[in-house]
């Protein structure tokens, strides 16, 4: 089901978190909420799900406008950071508790509750206690609690957040597959942009209360909408080179370094102040501008080493490449930057194109 | 190393041992010891004397142990004249002249009657001239042992002997028994409570008074820490300092003010009063009324203990269990139901099994308002024992029977908490977290 966000704004007291924010996520869409902690995307969460009041604006669920209706009887699904189990429950009863206290009755429960344990894989589990699962496993009985019932939209708060890495990358790929097997319009609000980019069909970024691009995972890598967005997303970060136009080239401040601009963006006036985005796997390649600096750190990555390389003013450059011998802290090098794929931003952070 | 750390450790233990042995151990010990005594006003705590009294002889009567001539044998008088008799006589004061002259004229006779020995005393020149100090000389040479302190058993067996009474050895043993004052080691105080209908009404009492307050505490206290628990946190807050009000104020006020509430001249009768109401006595006015102001007294009081345990447990909950369940549609009744309810299992078993305990052995409310009353109607056991072992109306204080009803409350107690350990598998409850996050 289609979920929009009109205008809507959530205070607290006096303090405004959210405020006239529009978003809309697509039916059968996995859509990412990713910002910074702080940014509001968990109140937003929150307040779709009717856990929160909304102060301002509309939500609707297709075209029922929900905001002022109690979250139970909005019909979500919400998979909570640390699952929120009930202890005394057995996982049956967990995944039946939806149903029970709609008063379905007994056979059509156990009908349901087995369906959904069989897709989300864990029908041998349901005599159990939560505190006897492992933390994937009280994973997949939050979201078997949570699709149960059908729900209009699934609402995933940091469901990764509490897993070992290798848990996180197991449960990455079975919650878009259950999402997709379902078919279900889903939100996920997290603070990894690698969960973000993975899993989900668009992303919307938040910082400060307000979404600052929404688009599709590549698309946002490739062309962020400002340099927040663009170092927001990556990893390794992007390095940025603050400077201006010099006789048609980049000027770094207080460096000797020239580098041409891409050739997409219009002309700018000379002594245009300007921010490049440099993305590290562009940096060390075969053509481009030379650029001379000093390796000042190496990060050993197993397949690739991360080498961070000071330049003359003393701004950081990263560069990401196979694993070299021939270089050693300290060393003084000329690597060249693919001036093609640099972003250029303006003073102020936007994306220059 | 190990021993020295060890001595260090009973050193700082030993100030708590001390107290738990004074203040607890010996308590309980002196209870298990007098119950099995008939300590009392009359027998004393420690040892005691020998003392025949014309009460003792009507018992005897009374059974089927003596006859009839050995009872008059024994309650009668004699009067013989010895020289123990007038050394005794002599330090009691009479005058040397004249026990002179009773040594002389009388020594060695015996008289059974009071009025043969005095004819013979008249007829000595040295008698006292006063009628009434004459009478008062034969007392030295009585040989009835009647309304006389013996200090040890062998006087009194000596004395016994002197009257010349023919007892049996079986006798014997009876009247000394009976003349004892002191207390003596005995299991009369259980059969006695026992056979007694009054306990089994005072026990039928106490079960009905743990039950209605046990249930009111729990109860209430449920019902305060979840009405609070939805309220804005400055009400609740408000509301809960409200209700530990009698729990802080001192019992005496605290009845004071529910007298002031209940008496026919009281708040309730006068408001009532303007509606054409009779005034009427809420406290002790029937058995009913009496009951329900006990309940309430002490309801009042215990429900804030299990108001603040299960308002704790309610915020222990994580919030995002509490947010779970609305979005899984479960309304405010179904989240208390099968949410709030079920993880306050540990705070309601301690409430309880605490709440019982204390109940059992608590009087000090009803003592303050009904004293037991009306007639005994809300009299409890330890109140009960209260009474029988240290204060009553009678000034006859039975600390050995007493200190026997006690150690039935001890016993009780003990099994109850056994018991409620057992139903609520207080095992599982601690070794296992009870909430996971």
């Amino acid at each position: 089901m289609r979920i929009l966000l009109d205008k809507f704004t959530k205070k607290f007291d006096d303090v405004t978190v959210i405020n006239d924010m529009d978003l809309e996520i697509h039916d059968g869409e996995l859509m990412a909420l990713l910002g910074p902690s702080g940014c509001g995307k968990s109140t937003t969460l929150f307040s779709i799900c009717g856990i929160y009041q909304c102060s301002g604006g509309r939500i609707l669920f297709g075209d029922r406008d929900v905001s002022q209706v109690t979250s139970q009887d909005r019909n979500v699904g919400v998979v909570f950071q640390n699952y929120a189990l009930y202890p005394h429950m057995s996982i049956y009863d967990n995944i039946a508790f939806p149903l029970m206290v709609k008063k379905m009755d007994a056979a059509q429960i156990k009908r349901e509750v087995h369906a959904i344990a069989e897709l989300v894989h864990i029908s041998n589990l349901l005599d159990r206690k939560p505190a006897q699962l492992s933390g994937g496993q009280q994973q997949r009985v939050a979201l078997s609690r949570a699709l149960v019932r059908k729900p209009d939209v699934l609402l995933l708060d940091e469901p990764l957040a509490n897993l070992d890495a290798k848990l996180r990358l197991e449960m990455r790929s079975e919650i878009r597959r259950i999402q997709q097997e379902t078919g279900i319009t889903a939100i996920l609000v997290t603070h990894d942009q690698v969960e973000a980019m993975s899993m989900c069909d668009r992303i919307a970024l938040m910082d400060q209360g307000k979404v600052l691009q929404v688009t599709t995972p590549n698309d946002m890598y490739h062309n962020p909408q400002s340099d927040f967005v663009a170092s927001f997303l990556g990893n390794p970060p992007i390095a940025f080179l603050d400077g201006q136009v010099e006789s048609g080239v980049f000027a770094p401040n207080n460096s000797a370094i020239r580098m041409a601009l891409p050739s997409s963006i219009s002309t700018q006036a000379e002594g245009t102040k300007l921010r490049l985005g440099v993305r590290p796997e562009y940096v060390g390649s075969a053509k481009g501008s030379a650029v001379t600096g000093k390796v000042s750190f190496i990060e050993t990555q197993g397949r690739e080493n991360l080498y961070d390389i000071t330049l003359d003013n003393g701004a950081v450059l990263r560069s990401i490449q196979g694993v070299r011998h021939d270089i050693a802290i300290g060393q003084q090098v000329q690597w060249n930057i693919e001036t093609e794929n640099v972003l250029v931003f303006s003073e102020n952070g936007n994306r220059i194109q | 190393m190990r021993q020295r750390i060890g001595l260090l450790g009973l050193g700082f233990m030993t100030p708590a041992l001390i107290m738990v042995v004074v203040f607890f151990l010996i308590p309980v010990v002196m209870t298990g010891f007098f119950a099995f005594t008939n300590m009392g006003t009359a027998t004393g705590v420690s040892g005691g004397e020998y003392l025949l009294t014309p009460k003792i002889i009507k018992h005897f009567e009374a059974g089927d142990q003596f006859d009839k001539t050995t009872i008059n044998a024994l309650s009668s008088t004699s009067y013989s004249v010895s020289d123990a008799a007038l050394a005794k006589a002599e330090k009691a004061g009479l005058k040397k002249k004249y026990l002179q002259e009773i040594g002389k004229r009388l020594n060695g006779k015996t008289y059974a009657k009071r009025r043969d020995f005095i004819r013979d005393l008249k007829k000595l020149k040295s008698r006292p001239r006063n009628q009434r100090a004459l009478i008062k000389s034969t007392e030295s040479f009585s040989q009835s042992i009647i309304n006389k302190r013996f200090e040890t058993l062998e006087g009194f067996k000596i004395a016994l002997q002197n009257t010349g009474v023919d007892l049996q050895p079986v006798q014997t043993d009876r009247v000394i028994e009976a003349s004892y004052t002191g207390w003596v080691w005995t299991t009369e105080n259980f059969t006695t409570m026992f056979n007694k209908p009054d306990t089994w009404f005072v026990a039928a009492n106490t079960v009905i008074y743990v039950i209605l307050v046990l249930a009111f505490n729990i109860g209430f206290g449920l019902f305060l820490a979840l009405t609070t628990f939805y309220l804005p946190s400055g009400q609740s807050a408000f509301f809960r300092a409200v209700w530990l009000l009698p729990r802080i104020s001192p019992p005496v006020l605290y009845v004071l003010l529910w007298k002031w509430l209940t008496w026919d001249t009281g708040f309730v009768s006068t408001i009532l009063g303007w509606f054409g109401m009779a005034p009427y006595n809420f406290m002790l006015g029937s058995v009913e009324s009496a009951w329900m102001v006990v309940v309430l007294i002490n309801g009042f009081v215990g429900a804030s203990l299990g108001m603040i345990l299960f308002s704790s447990a309610i915020q222990a909950i994580p919030s995002s269990i509490l947010y779970a369940s609305e979005v899984d549609g479960a309304n405010r009744w179904q989240q208390v139901r099968y949410i709030i309810l079920p993880q306050l299992r540990w705070p309601i078993l301690f409430t309880t099994s605490y709440t019982t305990l204390s109940l059992l052995t608590s009087f000090e409310y009803i003592l303050l308002s009904t004293e037991g009353g009306p007639g005994g109607s809300t009299n409890v056991w330890s109140l009960e024992a209260y009474y029988t072992a240290l204060n009553n109306y009678s000034g006859n204080l039975q600390y050995g029977y007493g200190a026997a009803m006690a150690l039935v409350l001890v016993t009780i107690g003990v099994t109850v908490s056994l018991l409620y350990l057992r139903l609520f598998k207080f095992d599982d409850l601690v070794s296992r977290p009870r909430i996971e996050s």
